[in-house]
């Protein structure tokens, strides 16, 4: 069927009815909320709560009190960090069940999702129980000579990077796999054949070759680590909290709107960047996509 | 040449990696001791006592019908989103793919926030309506996506062969286009309601008092409750939903075949 | 090409590969001399696959091994063997330019930049894409891919370079023009080549010497003209070409050299007795259809000539040639005429008349093994199949 780019009138009329419902909606619910969250920023707070008259700067002078830039810097650094690992991990996976035999592909991909199907905050709680100075993993390594029993596992960064890969990698796993199973692994022959190394051929040949899921995967896993909220709340303490933590701090706690909507204007410029180069790479393809299908290219 | 066992053993640590949490919540759901870290005998007690819970249970009334809802409205709004996103190509389109999109690729924390100051600054009283509203919106764009992955391998030739045949836009769309995107839409309104049930970030921001999903409610179990009682839930949790994919799996492969 | 050469360049010496119970390559000796180019010619599933991937190293034998210049390189990995391969689908790298592609094996071998540059550019002139050189795969034609993955293997300069069915994808006329390029990039760089394919006429018009292959086994190794006119089964005679099978029993010897053979349904008639099949025994010969003629007189007897009298039973005109079946007894001789000199008022020979088939006793050839198995790959004598009789059939 021919997408009629908006002429006659029954056409055009057509377009507006089906584009209404949606458009109207979001933008009265995702466009205008967003834009209101870069406008509050400017308002003063009421000490009952609400949002003052006026517009002021007071909060924009707060965030660069010095306790701000070390809590942005750790956001970026954990977000960044469990990406990297993310990937790593999710590299050699992907790659193996592209190669396993499709009757066992379904099996193994299933086993792999499994554990994802649990609700978040409950695999949040049990890593939360594992790394208790009571539970298994500490008592473990404490049997094993490796910690010391006074050591705390819970409650640092470290174990909001832990429970930040736990809960992000089945989301770096699905794109890799799923651009290794179009990989046309004849390739890595053709390279070995040239004088390549196993490990060679997999640089130089399948990394290029899947660089569309690997990018769905790192913007899948990093722009929501950016806004964590739930993890450091959980397993982090008050040492190692990120940008989440404080917006919902000063929601929750402090009844502070204005100060908890500048927050969420940095953490919405953080996560600017990789956003808007994911839509324009999206649109890209979504047009190259459909002008190919209609026989012009 | 025997291909190299790295892929493998990788894979494997991190299959034990993934379901070493999930062992231990098990295992410990039917721990007699009140706070873990020593076996004290096997014991369904915490399940009885699980049984007996009233807010578990209002919990969960709570995010059924919040599901149920969010699914429904979502479902005919994203449907008929991605048939108009795949059917015109326009600058209206452009703006209306950019703020489908968009809520895909936005945290979670900021969505909550953005939705919460526009209640309040139009002052409305946060509760389940706030709630229903806020899982519609993020619901929608999922359910989009999908329709929009089948539509783009949707033979469009039949809707030609159907006018042809001289049937009239009402008749194609409800015995053409409904039933052979009948599997699509489905599998968009199956993730749209396992999105809203699992959700807790948005949800909470949203939520007043008294209106608590499950997620929210087992957020605040986890801050101030037994520690017991949520390894119970979870494995129920856990059983619920594995049978639901198991069952699941084989409905939705007859659909598309 | 030479002959006598007993050291053979690269050998496959007794190599075998199972898959599962089957035997898929059965205990295969190939010896091929350095410089030629040596076709392995086989039906689909022949096993021709699986021994040229032995070769390059991606599969590992079950048995026997592999030498290179006299070195056991069996268990040598494919990336270490100076062995490199053309894949059926080129396996061109997406995401690199032609000129990339080609100085890929050199970069891995850590050649310097400069001798990387002239290597490359030296091969792009050879394969005449000096003007595609930073182009991606996906922007050249099939013809063109073919081309760049040749220069990708030969800018390492193999021992030897195994083309696995490389003009299988391309359409008939750029296959022929392939097949002139392949030649002449041989003659250019001297590379052996070992080709595999189930195409004869590739196999027969690129090759010093070709090795027959069916089940797993190598049915004979010879050149293109020793397998065409002195095939030793009859899955050779019928693979290559065309031809008709006459079994008999030696009856007599009226010279030194030949021999009467008795043959039922068909009569007696003389054959070229170079086994020397003792009386009585069976033989079964391979009758190619272009040795035989029809005429529609008796000819005058010169030689050791054989006549047979028969009816046309089917025609199939091809221009050049016309092809008949004529029913000779309990027999149905293929026969392929040339065309010499045509007068527009010459009554061509026609369905249904009785003409006789005649033939040197020279140009019947003496299988040493037949299995009637193999008559099915024989022309099928329908007027629909008139192309399968001009190609030359592909046994698939």
């Amino acid at each position: 069927m021919m997408p009629i780019s908006g002429q006659e009138g029954r056409g055009r009329r057509g377009e507006w009815l089906l584009t209404l419902p949606s458009l109207v909606w979001l933008i009265v619910f995702f466009l205008v909320p967003t834009l209101l969250v870069m406008a509050i920023a400017f308002k003063p707070a009421e000490i009952n709560g609400g949002i003052g008259q006026g517009w002021t700067l007071e909060t924009w002078r707060r965030l660069l009190l010095p306790t701000y830039p070390a809590i942005i810097w750790r956001t970026i650094w954990l977000s960044f960090l469990c990406t990297v690992i993310c990937i790593v991990m999710a590299l050699p996976v992907g790659y193996w069940l592209a190669r396993l035999p499709s009757r066992w592909r379904t099996w193994a991909l299933m086993a792999i999702i499994l554990p994802f199907w649990t609700n978040f905050l409950i695999r949040i709680f049990a890593w939360k129980s594992l790394l208790h100075p009571e539970g298994w993993i500490k008592e473990g390594l404490v049997w094993l000579g490796l910690i010391e029993s006074q050591a705390n596992l819970l409650y640092n960064s470290g174990a909001i990077l832990l429970v930040l890969v736990y809960t992000y990698l089945p989301f770096a796993i699905l794109p890799i796999y799923a651009a290794a199973e179009k990989f046309d692994f004849g390739l890595m022959d053709a390279a070995r054949d040239l004088g390549a190394s196993r490990f060679l051929a997999f640089r130089r040949v399948f990394l290029p070759g899947i660089w569309r899921g690997l990018w769905t995967a790192v913007l899948v896993v990093l722009i929501p680590a950016f806004g964590s909220y739930a993890i450091p709340d959980l397993v982090g303490g008050p040492t190692s909290e990120m940008i989440g933590n404080k917006i919902a701090q000063r929601v929750f706690t402090e009844r502070n709107l204005p100060h908890a909507s500048g927050l969420s204007a940095v953490l919405a410029l953080i996560v600017l960047l990789p956003v808007l180069v994911s839509l324009v790479a999206r649109m890209k393809e979504e047009r190259a996509g459909a002008s190919r299908k209609e026989g012009r290219s | 040449m025997r291909p190299s066992r790295v892929p493998l053993v990788v894979s494997l640590l991190m299959a034990v990696f993934l379901y070493i949490p999930i062992v231990m919540l098990v295992v410990q759901s039917f721990n007699a001791a009140r706070f873990g870290g020593h076996w004290e005998g096997f014991s369904f007690i915490w399940y009885e006592r699980l049984l007996d819970n009233r807010p578990v249970w209002l919990a969960t009334r709570q995010s059924l019908i919040v599901a149920v809802t969010s699914t429904l409205f979502s479902t005919v709004l994203g449907t008929i989103a991605a048939w108009a996103l795949h059917r015109y190509r326009s600058r209206l389109q452009d703006a209306h793919y950019l703020l489908v999109y968009s809520p895909l690729v936005v945290p979670d924390i900021l969505m909550g926030m953005s939705l919460l100051l526009l209640f309040v600054n139009l002052g409305v009283q946060l509760g389940v309506g706030t709630v229903m509203v806020a899982h519609i919106t993020f619901c929608t764009s999922y359910v989009a996506f999908v329709l929009l992955g089948r539509l783009q391998d949707f033979d469009f030739s039949l809707i030609d062969a159907a006018r042809d045949l001289g049937a009239r836009e009402a008749t194609i769309f409800l015995k053409i286009i409904l039933p052979l995107l009948g599997p699509g839409i489905l599998a968009g309104a199956l993730l749209a309601f396992t999105l809203s049930i699992d959700d807790f970030v948005i949800t909470f921001f949203v939520s007043g008092p008294g209106s608590s999903t499950l997620p929210v409610h087992v957020y605040s179990m986890m801050k101030h409750g037994t520690p017991s009682l949520i390894n119970a839930l979870s494995v129920i949790l856990m059983t619920v939903t594995f049978s639901l994919v198991l069952i699941s799996q084989p409905l939705l492969k007859k659909h598309t075949q | 090409m030479r002959g006598g050469e007993m050291d053979a360049y690269f050998c496959l010496d007794g190599v075998s590969k199972r898959y599962g119970g089957l035997a898929v390559v059965d205990a295969v000796t190939v010896e091929v001399r350095r410089g030629e180019v040596f076709s392995i010619l086989g039906p689909s599933g022949c096993g021709k696959t699986t021994l040229l991937r032995m070769a390059a190293g991606f599969a590992e034998p079950d048995g026997g091994r592999i030498v290179l210049e006299g070195e056991d390189i069996t268990r040598v990995p494919p990336n270490r063997r100076r062995i490199n391969t053309i894949f059926q689908n080129y396996a061109l790298f997406p995401h690199m330019t032609v000129w990339e592609n080609i100085a890929f094996g050199l970069k891995v071998a850590g050649k310097g930049r400069a001798e990387i540059a002239s290597s490359v550019e030296a091969m792009l002139e050879l394969i005449d894409l000096r003007e595609h050189a930073k182009k991606k795969p996906g922007a050249i034609s099939g013809g063109q891919k073919q081309r760049v993955a040749i220069a990708r293997a030969l800018v390492n300069r193999p021992a030897v370079l195994l083309l696995d069915e490389p003009l299988a994808a391309l359409d008939l006329k750029l296959r022929q023009r392939m097949l002139l390029e392949l030649d002449r990039i041989h003659d250019e760089v001297g590379t052996t080549f070992i080709y595999v394919t189930h195409d004869q006429s590739e196999a027969m018009s690129l090759s010093d010497r070709i090795a027959v292959m069916n089940e797993g086994r190598i049915e004979q190794v010879g050149s293109p003209v020793e397998i065409y006119e002195a095939p030793r089964s009859s899955f050779v005679a019928a693979f290559i070409g065309d031809t008709n099978f006459i079994c008999g029993e030696v009856s007599g010897f009226p010279d030194k050299d030949y021999c009467e053979l008795e043959v039922a349904g068909l009569g007696r008639f003389l054959a070229y007795n170079d086994k020397k099949v003792p009386r009585g025994e069976s033989v079964t010969l391979s009758l190619r259809p272009e040795k035989l003629f029809l005429e529609r007189e008796r000819g005058a007897r010169e030689g050791v000539m054989n006549e047979i009298r028969g009816r046309v039973e089917e025609i199939i005109y091809l221009g050049s040639q016309t092809r008949y079946w004529v029913r000779c007894g309990e027999y149905r001789l293929g026969v392929l005429m040339q065309h010499g000199r045509f007068l527009l008022d010459q009554r061509p020979v026609t369905w249904g008349e009785e003409v006789w088939v005649r033939w040197h006793a020279d140009d019947g050839y003496m299988l040493q093994s037949y299995t009637e198995a193999d008559e099915a790959l024989l022309t099928v004598s329908d007027v629909e199949s008139g192309e399968a009789a001009e190609e030359g059939h592909d046994a698939d």
